[in-house]
């Protein structure tokens, strides 16, 4: 058996097979696991239950227990049970509404665990030089935004005799934004510099407000999901604006 | 011929063709795709995509079904045993075509 290739089509072959790519290309895996995040919603959603709980959690300390946080730490907790055990369900409703019909449906992104928790060397090394993400369909969301917001949250109530007092939520947002962008930064999900450093000086910008120190670990929930909300709205907004409803459903005529 | 060319040769024509290449290549690594999400993925037209998952549907290697996530109908596409077997080999081929070798791979006079 030979192959006949005549000297227009080798040039051809040969022309399309040089490699013009300045970047290497991302692995499906890694497109589909980025595909998740490309509408915000992953974002919106942690943060709407971050405002819900941590809103619930203030609203009780200033009404019913006014000398005690430790309710809000409750509501927190009740808030990160209801996103782990129906967080999927609701991102899979919401996704069949607004992203599946405009650019497809991918399988979601398994969610595995970091080795973030308990390996204090992790933060500096991910800081430093973070690893690559993996080349299969896996996201660590959870574990690289989820539980690191949920941790800070958790953090401001154990340190509640701490000397800085006014400029507790001020010192402490700083390194919840630094920790968001670094640790994510060559993840699926990385967060944009701007945004975080908005998120950054959310926390300086309350002192203006002059709250009592019972107040502050209340506020950072808050905070937190106000941000989520925004940073989430802004990539659903361009998504949307990048992408229209489709007037004939490609997929049905598939 | 050498065995090289001879190995060329024994290549799996349906997953050698580009196009079914890259649909092997997305679905081998997301798991389940739908027709829209490969559509724009691949850069491919209706008609094209259409016709290549036919041939890897004929051949056994993809498994396309019609299902619902809420009430959206979608055409979700996936690899089949046979299918993820097919695209194994037919990787480890061209990995050991593409190795630099010795004797084998020199042109004969």
């Amino acid at each position: 058996m030979s192959f006949l290739l005549t000297r227009t089509s080798l040039y051809y072959k040969l022309v399309f097979m040089k490699d013009n790519s300045a970047v290497p290309m991302a692995s499906p895996g890694q497109r589909a696991a980025s595909y998740w995040f490309v509408d915000g919603l992953p974002d919106i959603l942690l943060g709407v239950t971050l405002l819900i709980f941590g809103g619930l959690g203030l609203w009780w300390c200033l009404h019913m227990s006014k000398s005690v946080a430790w309710p809000d730490l409750y509501f927190l907790e009740a808030g990160l049970i209801l996103l782990f055990w129906k967080g999927r369900e609701i991102l899979g409703f919401l996704k069949s509404r607004v992203t599946y019909p405009r650019t497809g449906y991918v399988q979601p992104p398994e969610d595995i665990p970091d080795m973030l928790i308990g390996h204090p060397t992790t933060l500096i090394t991910l800081s430093l030089k973070p690893a690559p993400p993996p080349d299969e369909n896996v996201t660590r969301f959870n574990t690289r935004t989820v539980y690191v917001v949920f941790l800070w949250c958790f953090l401001l109530f154990g340190a509640a005799a701490n000397p800085w007092k006014s400029w507790y939520t001020a010192l402490v947002m700083l390194p919840l934004a630094v920790a968001l962008y670094a640790w994510n930064r060559r993840s699926e999900r990385p967060y944009r510099w701007w945004s975080t450093l908005i998120l950054a000086l959310s926390g300086p910008a309350l002192l203006w407000l002059d709250l009592s120190p019972l107040l502050q670990p209340l506020l950072m929930p808050l905070l937190a999901g106000a941000w989520l909300v925004a940073d989430g709205g802004y990539t659903l907004v361009q998504y949307l604006r990048a992408n229209q409803y489709p007037r004939a459903r490609e997929s049905v005529q598939a | 011929m050498t065995p090289r060319m001879q190995e060329i040769s024994q290549l799996d024509r349906v997953i050698h063709e580009p196009a079914r290449l890259a649909i092997m290549l997305i679905l081998g690594g997301v798991g389940e795709a739908d027709f829209l999400y490969l559509q724009r993925e691949g850069g491919f037209t209706q008609g094209n995509l259409s016709g290549h998952l036919a041939k890897l549907e004929e051949a056994g290697y993809v498994e396309i079904e019609k299902k619902f996530k809420g009430k959206v109908p979608l055409t979700v596409c996936s690899l089949t045993g046979k299918g993820k077997a097919a695209f194994t080999e037919y990787a480890n081929r061209m990995l050991g075509l593409l190795q630099p070798s010795g004797a084998t791979g020199a042109p004969q006079p």
